[in-house]
């Protein structure tokens, strides 16, 4: 095993191209539910890692409307899987990243977003009901990619995350649950989207995220629980958006995300000595970005897509990053 | 995935496992393709029976549980009594608690069986339409208990709890839920679901003027110095014992706490958050106190060399102190 002080971009340019290839594998299939997350993933980190040509746009363009589910107007995660918010944000996000928005019904997409917002003001998944603010997030984000946030009631989503705002500073899934790094950064960026930072007490909450640091240098998602790769994407990001990334230590995180690379086959795991995937792989490389390494484009923190792509498209928020090294 | 080891396999050892694994893949791909080629239009108890053998081997494929539930819908309840109604859903309720034993943070699981408390039917007789109901919902608060008991962190489990005790038909009072977190936080102190959940009903007993607000912080303050005494390093007293000091109004009650930390700090010269704490009540104190302070230059120099020390012993967080500092000293200049 070779030392893992450097990010092996070209291996991990490789371990993505792999994905859909071991067509034997089991995990593959026992996750074809997550599939348009994971495309909208691998495509990411291949754009942060400058390789955005190492999967075929016309293949993937291909695999995106295969999971449309015309009698909804929205996507499903797989060919025959039922429609859903999240992959239906995965899907125009990659959709956004190859520039073929045009692809997709917008009035009908709209509608069916719109139509999962609840009276409290958080969204639902489909129409079984589940709610969640990584729900609102996904709604938030979706229509702002579509230009169609005018036609969301502002008011009332903001209303329904202040509500889950938190003794801590901090926000949970649905009002009353405890904070956890990841809903703290969907509802953060949502906010941040809806220009309503104001609903956050920021200096309260920049103190929780800094907490998550732990001895090693691996950020967790809670108190008392085990530092994980993917927090150093929503700990790190929730953190730009308040300015505050200097308030944890970015070289113990760089070695902490490096040591987590699998060396022989490419991919990042959720910590040293654990199997890859491509979930950690993009917050992985997408915390990279943000803590300035050299050779990484910049990521956007508030939609975790290409920054300058959102800037073209007028969307780019207040959120800083450290500054890129030269090497 | 999260915390799968990675494994290295003699060659005859990863031979064996890949044909394990292809096994099981030509089987669980059969199944698979069966019951999604069922799904716009077979509501029979056969596919009935594929979704639960699906489901076993794979409880986080939600479009094969809303298949189940479009089936429960469309065929098997229209057919059938209310005992028998409430008979499938408890046998649903049965099977979500076996494979939550297995997979507790399955979203997809979980759901289903909120799904289920909610289309209980009536029963069993008009003269008792909610028997059904309260007997099932009942039932629930052991069931999220025996989770809880298994993982107290379990975030899955924690909101399942409130979502229970939001809609059961006959909740136990928010006096109970308090005396619950009781039970949670004295088992660990480092149970921060717990902290956060009595933050919760507290405030709604405050709200509802159940408990008295003063009186009840007073007594949150000894229960809070009982935990710190015992685990210094643990965050979750602090921060919850920063939301009782809150916006720091109260002069006599920062001083007194301030004067409890540091005796702690005099026995645990290293504790970094004795310090954070003491940094944050001297603050409010300068902020919001100064004209009833004798030395505030005392104050303040205090601040700057917890900082200094703080720094040093969490250099992680080293830049978060040194704005802090950088924000004592202008607004110490600024009078």
């Amino acid at each position: 095993m070779t030392s893992s002080s450097q990010l092996l971009i070209p291996l991990h340019v490789r371990y993505i191209q792999s994905l859909g290839e071991n067509k034997d594998d089991l995990t593959y299939h026992l996750t074809a539910h997550l599939r348009m997350n994971a495309v909208y993933w691998g495509l990411t980190a291949l754009c942060i890692m400058d390789h955005k040509d190492a999967l075929s746009k016309d293949e993937t363009i291909e695999y995106v409307m295969s999971c449309w589910v015309d009698e909804a107007g929205a996507f499903g995660p797989h060919p025959d899987h039922d429609p859903h918010l999240l992959p239906t944000l995965s899907a125009i996000q990659i959709l956004v990243i190859h520039d073929a928005l045009d692809r997709i019904d917008v009035p009908r997409v709209t509608k069916f977003i719109l139509s999962l917002q609840q009276p409290s003001g958080v969204f639902a998944g489909d129409q079984f009901g589940e709610i969640d603010t990584r729900f609102l997030y996904s709604a938030v984000n979706a229509l702002s990619l579509l230009d169609q946030l005018h036609q969301l009631d502002v008011e009332k989503t903001v209303s329904y995350i202040k509500q889950c705002k938190n003794f801590d500073g901090g926000f949970g899934a649905v009002i009353g649950a405890e904070s956890h790094a990841a809903q703290v950064w969907v509802c953060t960026a949502a906010l941040a989207i809806l220009d309503r930072l104001d609903v956050i007490d920021q200096d309260t909450l920049a103190w929780w995220l800094a907490e998550r640091q732990l001895p090693n240098g691996g950020l967790n998602g809670r108190p008392q629980k085990l530092e994980d790769v993917c927090y150093s994407f929503w700990v790190l990001s929730s953190l730009s958006v308040l300015r505050k990334v200097s308030w944890i230590d970015a070289d113990k995180l760089t070695s902490f995300i490096l040591s987590a690379q699998d060396t022989e086959n490419g991919g990042i795991a959720d910590r040293p000595g654990d199997l890859p995937d491509v979930f950690h792989t993009i917050f992985g490389v997408a915390g990279l970005s943000l803590l300035g390494y050299p050779g990484l484009v910049d990521i956007d923190p508030v939609y975790c897509m290409p920054a300058n792509l959102i800037e073209s498209k007028g969307l780019r928020k207040g959120w800083e990053a450290l500054p890129r090294k030269a090497s | 995935m999260h915390g799968v080891k990675r494994v290295q396999y003699s060659q005859a050892a990863l031979e064996a496992k890949k044909q394990r694994d292809h096994d099981k893949l030509k089987a669980y791909l059969a199944l698979s393709d069966d019951v999604i080629a069922r799904k716009s239009h077979d509501m029979s108890n056969e596919a009935f029976e594929l979704t639960t053998r699906l489901l076993r081997m794979n409880p986080e494929f939600y479009t094969v549980w809303n298949y189940r539930r479009d089936m429960f819908i469309e065929s098997l309840f229209p057919q059938r009594s209310p005992s028998e109604v409430n008979e499938l859903l408890s046998d649903d309720l049965s099977l979500t608690f076996e494979l939550l034993k297995q997979h507790p943070k399955v979203y997809g699981i979980w759901n289903h069986r909120r799904w289920c408390l909610e289309h209980i039917p009536d029963g069993p007789s008009p003269d008792d339409v909610n028997g059904y109901r309260n007997s099932t919902w009942n039932k629930e608060l052991f069931v999220v208990e025996k989770m809880l008991d298994a993982d107290a962190r379990n975030f899955h489990a924690w909101n399942y709890r409130r979502y229970i005790l939001a809609t059961m038909p006959f909740p136990p009072p928010p006096k109970s839920e308090l005396a619950y977190t009781t039970r949670k936080i004295e088992a660990n102190f480092s149970n921060f679901s717990a902290w956060h959940q009595r933050s919760k009903v507290l405030t709604t007993l405050w709200e509802t003027g159940e408990l008295d607000r003063v009186k009840s912080i007073e007594e949150e303050f000894e229960l809070v110095r009982n935990a710190m005494y015992t685990d210094p390093d643990d965050q979750s007293v602090w921060i919850y014992h920063a939301w009782l000091i809150g916006n720091g109004n109260y002069a006599a009650r920062l001083q007194f706490e301030i004067t409890s930390i540091q005796e702690l700090l005099d026995e645990q010269p290293d504790s970094k958050w004795c310090m954070e704490s003491l940094v944050r009540y001297k603050r409010l104190l300068i902020e919001k106190h100064a004209e009833n302070l004798g030395d505030k230059k005392a104050l303040v120099d205090s601040c700057l060399e917890l900082l200094a020390k703080l720094r040093d012993i969490d250099p992680p967080r080293r830049r978060r102190y040194d704005e802090i500092a950088e924000g004592i000293r202008s607004g110490n200049e600024m009078q």
